[in-house]
């Protein structure tokens, strides 16, 4: 076969070129044919361009050659993923081409979504406590609630013969379990070995584990804790006190004095419950556990239903068990004229309730919880904040967008014209928004990786990302697209619905002035965030108020030596030995610490009397010593504090001032004596034989030993011996100093015990970190919604200042002022923040109300804190605007009108 | 092959009767390769560039299907009308 020489090639190739067979990929694969075909003719010697001429000829010459390109052309342009690149290329380079834009919308989303991902995160697993045991559903705690002597106890414990009546009466329990709590516990796997305290400890019945689902690692869960003296430990104790990991069958002693066999080690429990212990003790050791008296409220008892049985059916019947059970002790005390009935009508309530197992995290707060527990309303409270801070930072994106719409409108006008479908368009913008979208989840990710430890840390949590789990990732893109087309379809109808001739005379004018819409969301933006700073500001105002409030005691500069009773019979050399040091000015030694230390109380009467409703008065009771008040600071209003000098002290009471309101001492409390019985007949009943009096020999005034959300409640101290923990005052001095010296003499009267130490003013703080930690959370969204409301306010203003260049130039020409202008640029957007806040001012003002509620001692919130939060967020609208309002006002016309 | 050479055979194997254009075999060649049913090999021949099209895995199965089905086809349609195919 004759091969085609250069010069012929050139001549078809420049031949077909002029016949229009451009197309890449076509080109050259239709010259390689017609080159084939021509030497072929040329075989059957025909001329070269006769042979041309005649191959051109089967392909239907130049329309035969267009038609062919165009159908190759069309076949590849048909695929989906060309159009969808074609909407991508595009996006990307409108994205780049408005880096500033780009960056604020990408930016103001991903702070957005971001806080929004940790808040989600919190609100899980919140919401998820205690859904780990199986039978979650079938669970339930009784709780109690006693109106009596003047208080109203919520109570999260109950008799300790309830749960076994409950068993025994009513087939549709299945079985209960106890808990009763003893504090903390100083334990040794050894004789010789050192003590460690745990706080996790608890005594539980042997049932624990067929209610709740823990997996145990050693031993056998049927057996374990039935005997007495024996215990369960978790995997870390266990691991803890016997490296060797042979835990079973091992002895633990239990505050220096009771040896106990651990029968059974399980998993840790996850800190997504609401009880986290560390080491059960078999109940069947605990002599308490075995009363049958059912006026003393000290377990928690959980009872675990059968199958398919109503609660609220069973609930119902409870009241029965008050009548047959508790009615008749009551009577024993009271009086034979004593019924329920009475007890009732005189007001007083004794009444027992069911909660569900997966309501207590979030929706109990009540006396006697193993640990605080969560709260609904803050999960709620936190959830609307994640709601507000995606509403501000979407509403950013669609102003943004639409804003920007005059500046694509020309884009618009020639894409219809050129033959673009309003589909076609609507596609378009979708896809930006969505690519926007998408890179502000990934940013959004990076953000909430690095700032979740510092949630933690704000909210005391143990937050984690689930970054291994592919259904986050689902979640999360379904997320970005969700939003992605939420954003963006207000533009795109927006832009998309353009009419091209309008657009391209130049009609469609958007500035402010079709920005109706849009002022609006800028409103809407800056009502949440004045709320936000308001709420701020307000919660912080009660916190302060609350620490600095006169509390009765001196709280500062004293410190606590706690779990005393490791010293044994030394305390009160202990006391000693530490009050030789010149900067101590007293010590005292007792258990009942005005914040977080034991409590204990009992029912009086005034002496003479018989007890009767009418004048029992519940108070607490603190046994404590000489030194007490000096120590803790507080001040005597009428008489004396017990004193050595008067040895019958030892039947002397010094009441609190709400005491004495109680019990209608008032006229002259000093010499008064009150009543009550300090014995139990071996049933568990009150010994009538038992009852002893005391006199008053002084009143001190109210202090707070409660959380300030309540009132003082009565409170009288005893002149008794109680090594729970020693506190010392003293005199302002380095404060290591002071920790030093105590902790050697503690080295040398205890030696191989715990030093346990703190401060007062700390312990009180912490009374309250709650709060704490709300009002910092709360000012950090705050601020980030703020920020994020910021981002767009200054695009929108970049935007305005840009499109109104020309308006500028000109009235710069004419002789405005540079302030003029900065005053013209800044009042439309002045404007709405005013009005925001007026908007913001009432609904905060009903929030703030409805929050102060709670507290019995709450700070005024003046007008001021409103008028602060309006300047502050006008002030920060207006350093946005300046900015760029400065800019353009300062530039010079001749730039802005010379070109056209 | 390619697609001159696929023309030319084209008419060898049907005896000159068959006669494949131009503007049908490269819009079909186009289609299969972005289907993936046909992957493509350019060679460089001087000034002219030739483009060898071959079958996938994928399109040697599919083509194997449409084959079997089209002499399915042809056998019933013999038994249907009652001739002898040759």
């Amino acid at each position: 076969m004759s091969q085609l020489t250069s010069e012929h090639i050139d001549y078809i190739i420049k031949d077909l070129n002029y016949r229009g067979i451009v197309a890449e990929g076509v080109q050259e694969e239709l010259i390689d044919h017609i080159c084939s075909a021509v030497e072929e003719e040329m075989a059957k010697e025909k001329r070269f361009i006769d042979a041309y001429h005649s191959v051109l000829k089967s392909f239907g010459h130049t329309a035969g050659l267009q038609e062919t390109q165009k159908k190759i052309i069309e076949v590849e342009n048909t695929k989906a993923k060309i159009m969808l690149r074609n909407y991508f290329t595009i996006a990307i380079r409108n994205l780049t081409k408005h880096r500033f834009y780009t960056f604020i919308n990408i930016m103001g989303l991903a702070v957005g979504i971001a806080s929004c991902l940790v808040i989600v995160l919190f609100v899980l697993s919140e919401l998820g406590y205690d859904k780990h045991h199986i039978n979650a559903n079938r669970i339930y705690r009784i709780n109690g609630e006693i109106k009596f002597g003047g208080n109203h106890y919520q109570l999260a414990v109950a008799p300790a013969p309830l749960g076994e009546t409950l068993l025994q009466d009513f087939p549709e329990v299945e079985t209960a379990v106890r808990f009763r709590s003893r504090g903390s516990y100083l334990v040794k796997p050894s004789e010789t070995a050192d003590n460690i305290k745990e706080d996790n400890v608890i005594w539980a019945d042997s049932t624990f584990f067929k209610i709740f689902t823990v997996p145990v690692l050693q031993g056998d869960a049927g057996s374990a804790l039935k005997e007495p003296a024996t215990l369960a430990v978790s995997r870390k104790i266990a691991n803890k006190f016997f490296p060797d990991g042979n835990a079973l069958g091992q002895t633990l002693i239990m505050d220096n004095r009771w040896p106990m066999k651990v029968t059974a080690v399980f998993e840790d429990m996850p800190e997504s419950g609401h009880f986290k212990f560390d080491i059960l003790i078999s109940m069947a050791g605990l002599e308490e556990a075995k009363s049958t008296n059912f006026l003393s409220n000290n377990f928690q008892t959980y009872i675990l239903l059968k199958e398919g049985t109503d609660a609220n059916a069973l609930e119902k019947k409870l009241p029965g068990i008050v009548l047959k059970h508790v009615g008749p002790q009551a009577a024993q005390i009271l009086g034979g004229e004593f019924t329920m009935e009475k007890f009732e009508a005189s007001g007083n309530k004794l009444a027992y309730t069911l909660m569900p197992l997966l309501s207590i995290h979030l929706h109990s707060d009540l006396t006697g919880e193993f640990r605080p527990n969560g709260d609904i309303t803050y999960v709620y409270l936190f959830s609307a904040i994640a709601l507000l801070i995606l509403i501000i930072a979407c509403i950013n994106f669609m102003n943004l967008s639409t804003a920007r719409s005059s500046n694509r409108a020309k884009e618009v006008g020639v894409r219809k014209v050129m033959g673009s479908l309003r589909s076609h368009l609507i596609r378009q913008f979708l896809t930006e928004s969505v690519l926007l979208s998408l890179f502000s989840f990934l940013l959004a990710l990076v953000l909430a990786y690095i700032f979740v430890p510092v949630f933690n840390d704000l909210a005391q949590k143990t937050l984690e990302l689930p970054l291994s789990d592919p259904k986050f990732y689902g979640i999360v893109f379904m997320g970005s697209l969700g939003v992605g087309i939420m954003a963006g379809l207000y533009p795109s109808l927006f832009l998309s619905a353009f009419k091209p001739v309008n657009v391209l005379k130049g009609h469609v004018a958007l500035g402010m002035k079709s920005g109706l819409i849009r002022s609006g969301l800028v409103v809407f933006q800056f009502v949440i965030s004045i709320f936000l700073i308001i709420g701020t500001i307000t919660v912080n105002q009660q916190l302060n108020y609350i620490q600095n409030k006169k509390i009765g005691f001196e709280k500062d500069q004293v410190l606590i030596v706690h779990d005393a009773y490791a010293l044994k019979d030394k305390t009160q050399i202990f006391k000693e030995e530490v009050s030789k040091n010149s900067f101590i000015q007293s010590g005292t030694i007792s258990g009942f610490l005005p914040v977080n230390g034991w409590r204990s109380d009992n029912t009086y009467w005034p002496e003479g009397g018989q007890p009767t409703q009418e004048n029992m008065v519940g108070m607490q009771n603190w046994t404590v010593d000489y030194d007490y008040a000096k120590t803790f600071g507080m001040n005597m209003k009428i008489g004396r504090f017990f004193s050595e000098e008067f040895l019958s002290d030892s039947t002397a009471v010094v009441m609190n001032e709400a005491a004495i309101k109680q019990f209608n001492f008032e006229e002259d409390p000093l010499g008064k004596k009150v009543s009550t019985f300090t014995g139990n007949n071996p049933d568990g009943s009150p010994d009538m034989n038992s009852i002893k009096s005391w006199t008053v020999v002084g009143v001190v005034e109210n202090f707070h030993f409660e959380s300030l959300k309540q009132n003082v409640t009565p409170l009288a101290f005893f002149l008794e011996k109680n090594n729970g923990s020693v506190a010392f005052r003293f005199e302002a001095k380095n404060t290591q100093d002071v920790i030093t010296a105590v902790e050697k003499t503690w080295k040398n009267l205890a030696p191989g015990q715990p030093f346990q130490y703190s401060f007062l003013d700390e312990d009180f703080a912490n009374l309250y970190s709650t709060e704490q930690r709300l009002g910092k959370t709360f000012a950090v969204f705050a601020g980030l919604a703020i920020l994020i409301a910021c981002l767009g306010l200054f695009g929108l203003t970049a935007f305005t200042a840009e499109q109104r260049t020309k308006e500028i130039g000109i009235r710069k020409v004419l002789g405005a002022s540079v302030s003029g202008i900065v005053f013209m640029l800044s009042k439309d957007f002045g404007k709405l923040v005013l009005l925001a806040f007026v908007l913001a001012t009432p609904f905060a003002w009903w929030s703030v109300n409805i929050w102060l509620e709670d507290y019995q001692y709450k700070v005024e919130i003046g007008w001021w804190v409103y008028a602060l939060s309006g300047v502050v967020a006008f002030l920060i609208a207006w350093l946005t605007m300046s900015y760029q309002s400065i800019k353009a006002a300062t530039s010079n016309p001749v730039k802005s009108l010379r070109s056209e | 092959m390619y697609g001159y050479e696929i023309t030319q055979r084209v008419k060898e194997l049907s005896g000159g009767r068959l006669l494949l254009t131009e503007g049908a075999l490269y819009p079909t060649l186009h289609k299969l390769e972005s289907e993936g049913l046909l992957k493509t090999d350019t060679i460089m021949l001087g000034k002219r560039v030739r483009k060898y099209y071959t079958l996938t895995t994928a399109g040697g199965k599919i083509s194997y299907e449409r084959v079997t089905e089209f002499v399915d086809f042809i056998k019933t349609m013999s038994s249907v009308l009652q001739v002898q195919i040759a």
